[in-house]
């Protein structure tokens, strides 16, 4: 039964880890919190179930719902982020109005769905069990984990590896000086937008396989999550938000009291780097 | 006027409890504290005044000064972590505490009666106690910033190193700023209590946030007049709009996005910084006019 447990949390937190990513990846480069990332996130959701149900394949209306929701995020940098990164010190005012973007979408989503619980139709996914020592795991159960691995994996790669991927680092450790050096800073928030949001409608269509239900609020415990799961691994650090995903069963009260005791004693997270500074004096 | 007052009465008395809940966000943002915490602090005011009264039999009164008390308290014990935090990590610190207290308040059932919330709470506010109250509210938020603590919150907020070269001791102001957010709050959150009948951990979410700080992004962070002007136009705007009733957290969304984008400062505080502008303008004006005639009367008298 324990073993059951720990294995449903395993599937759920790698989802989740996949919705923290996109949202520590904005953190990481641009030193802004992107509070539109939960209504992003149930974007996707709706996007894939309105495609799937209109007669499309569903492995199709996943790669559209993964490209709308990152065209999405890219619209919410131009609409929110843009204006105020170029007048400066745009922490407050960007959480604001990435607020203003989630209140947006959250309200188109309700007036779509009639404010109904929407769920997939049934057999879009293969429904197959497998009994393992014991325990039932279904054939999503073992997709999820795998996708988010092979997911994260290319993310690693991409960021470590890659020109673009130093492009981004060079970003989001000095966007001045990356400029000087030719680094075109525009593009690299363009990459670093859809990814994030692409990431996170793929987490919300899976959010949605799961549980087979969805809704316009469905984001918001996540995103109160992804702070969680964020700030204990180190905000802008990457392997940080997949090694600190949660096991679903602890009290909301422990989680943030454990959020807000990290913050404390390691405000760069168990696995931040020390670039982002979290104390001391307003830079 | 009585009759408008009869069909308005609920929209006012609203606008009044957005109005105190405004201050208290409003004092820690003057400060430079990026703080979230009033949704915590109402909900502990309000849980205070509700459970005391309905259970306990004080005096009315004396729970919602007790209310206030503990919400303050609770701002200062805040304050003391939060010293070592800035920005966005602040932000999420204080996001964080309204969290655990509205899940301590969810789980703690037998004594705050969990999801349900607490209920039967008489009510015995009327609009012209709130509006003596915001009075009062108002009056002690100029008195700080007529004194040097207004200036002190603002030399904080502006430039922080700059304010400690100055021998501003940060952590003590940013501690009271927390106490006097915390308390303010707590008085609100306490009155709101004895007004809705009813009063349950949802209230006190994420809707209540994004309202309360949508108040004063509208309205303006520093002066007096702005969280008035904020809370008034979020009373007026629903009756105006009518017809986008049921978008309208779309609506609340682009004000705060436009708002934020174009008007930094927020509407009221606009408005006062145009005047005072426009003052010191006119007295540079008169000062130059003096200096000429005097010159005139110089080359007058010399020749």
């Amino acid at each position: 039964m324990l073993a059951q447990q720990i294995l449903n949390g395993l599937v759920t937190g790698s989802v989740s880890a996949l919705f923290s990513l996109g949202f520590t990846l904005i953190f990481g480069v641009q030193k802004l919190l992107n509070f539109a990332h939960g209504a992003i996130f149930m974007a996707g959701a709706f996007i894939a179930y309105y495609c799937t149900i209109s007669g499309l394949p569903f492995l199709l209306s996943i790669g559209f719902a993964m490209v709308a929701t990152g065209l999405i995020a890219i619209l919410t940098d131009f609409v929110a982020f843009r204006t105020l990164r170029k007048r400066g010190n745009a922490e407050f005012p960007a959480l604001v109005s990435s607020i203003g973007v989630d209140l947006v979408l959250i309200s188109i989503a309700q007036q779509v769905s009639k404010t109904q619980v929407l769920n997939f139709p049934f057999g879009t996914f293969p429904i197959k069990f497998y009994e393992i020592m014991g325990l039932r795991i279904s054939l999503l159960q073992i997709v999820i984990p795998a996708l988010v691995a092979v997911l994260v994996a290319a993310l690693i790669f991409y960021l470590k590896k890659t020109t673009f991927g130093r492009q981004v680092r060079a970003v989001a450790t000095n966007e001045r000086a990356a400029a000087l050096l030719g680094v075109n800073a525009q593009s690299v928030y363009l990459q670093t937008f859809f990814i994030a949001g692409a990431l996170a409608g793929l987490a919300g269509v899976l959010i949605g396989l799961l549980f087979n239900s969805m809704q316009f609020l469905m984001g918001e415990p996540y995103m109160l999550r992804a702070f969680v799961v964020v700030v204990i691994g180190g905000l802008g650090s990457v392997q940080g938000a997949i090694v600190a995903y949660l096991p679903s069963g602890l009290t909301d009260a422990i989680i943030f009291a454990l959020l807000f005791l990290v913050l404390l004693v390691r405000p760069n997270g168990l696995f931040g780097n020390v670039s982002a500074v979290a104390g001391g004096t307003r830079q | 006027m009585i009759n408008f007052y009869y069909a308005y009465q609920p929209i006012i008395d609203f606008f009044l409890l957005s109005v105190g809940f405004g201050y208290s966000q409003q004092i820690a943002l003057r400060a430079g504290v990026f703080s979230i915490a009033t949704a915590g602090f109402a909900a502990l005011g309000a849980y205070v005044v509700a459970i005391l009264v309905t259970r306990y039999d004080v005096p009315i009164w004396a729970t919602v000064v007790l209310g206030m008390a503990v919400s303050g308290g609770v701002g200062f014990l805040l304050s003391l972590p939060l010293a070592r935090l800035r920005g966005a990590f602040q932000a999420i610190a204080t996001l964080a505490f309204v969290q655990i207290v509205l899940s301590l308040l969810l789980y703690g059932e037998d004594f705050t009666g969990g999801a349900l919330g607490v209920t039967g709470i008489p009510r015995v506010l009327n609009t012209w106690m709130l509006l003596a109250v915001v009075a009062v509210v108002m009056y002690v938020m100029w008195s700080i910033g007529r004194t040097g603590l207004g200036r002190v919150f603002d030399a904080l907020r502006q430039e922080e190193s700059v304010a400690s070269s100055l021998g501003v001791n940060i952590g003590r102001y940013h501690a009271l700023a927390f106490i006097l957010s915390g308390a303010i709050g707590g008085l609100f959150g306490g009155l709101q209590s004895l007004y809705v009948f009813q009063i349950e951990p949802h209230n006190f979410g994420f809707a209540f946030m994004v309202n309360v700080l949508t108040v004063v992004i509208l309205g303006g962070r520093t002066t007096l007049l702005g969280p008035i002007m904020g809370a008034a136009i979020m009373a007026i705007l629903p009756e105006l709009a009518r017809p986008l009733a049921e978008y309208r957290p779309a609506v609340n969304g682009i004000i705060l996005i436009l708002v934020i984008t174009f008007l930094p400062n927020g509407v009221g505080d606009e408005i006062v910084f145009w005047f005072r502008r426009r003052k010191t303008a006119k007295k540079a004006q008169a000062l130059a006019a003096a200096q000429k005639e005097q010159e005139a009367r110089d080359a007058v008298t010399s020749s």
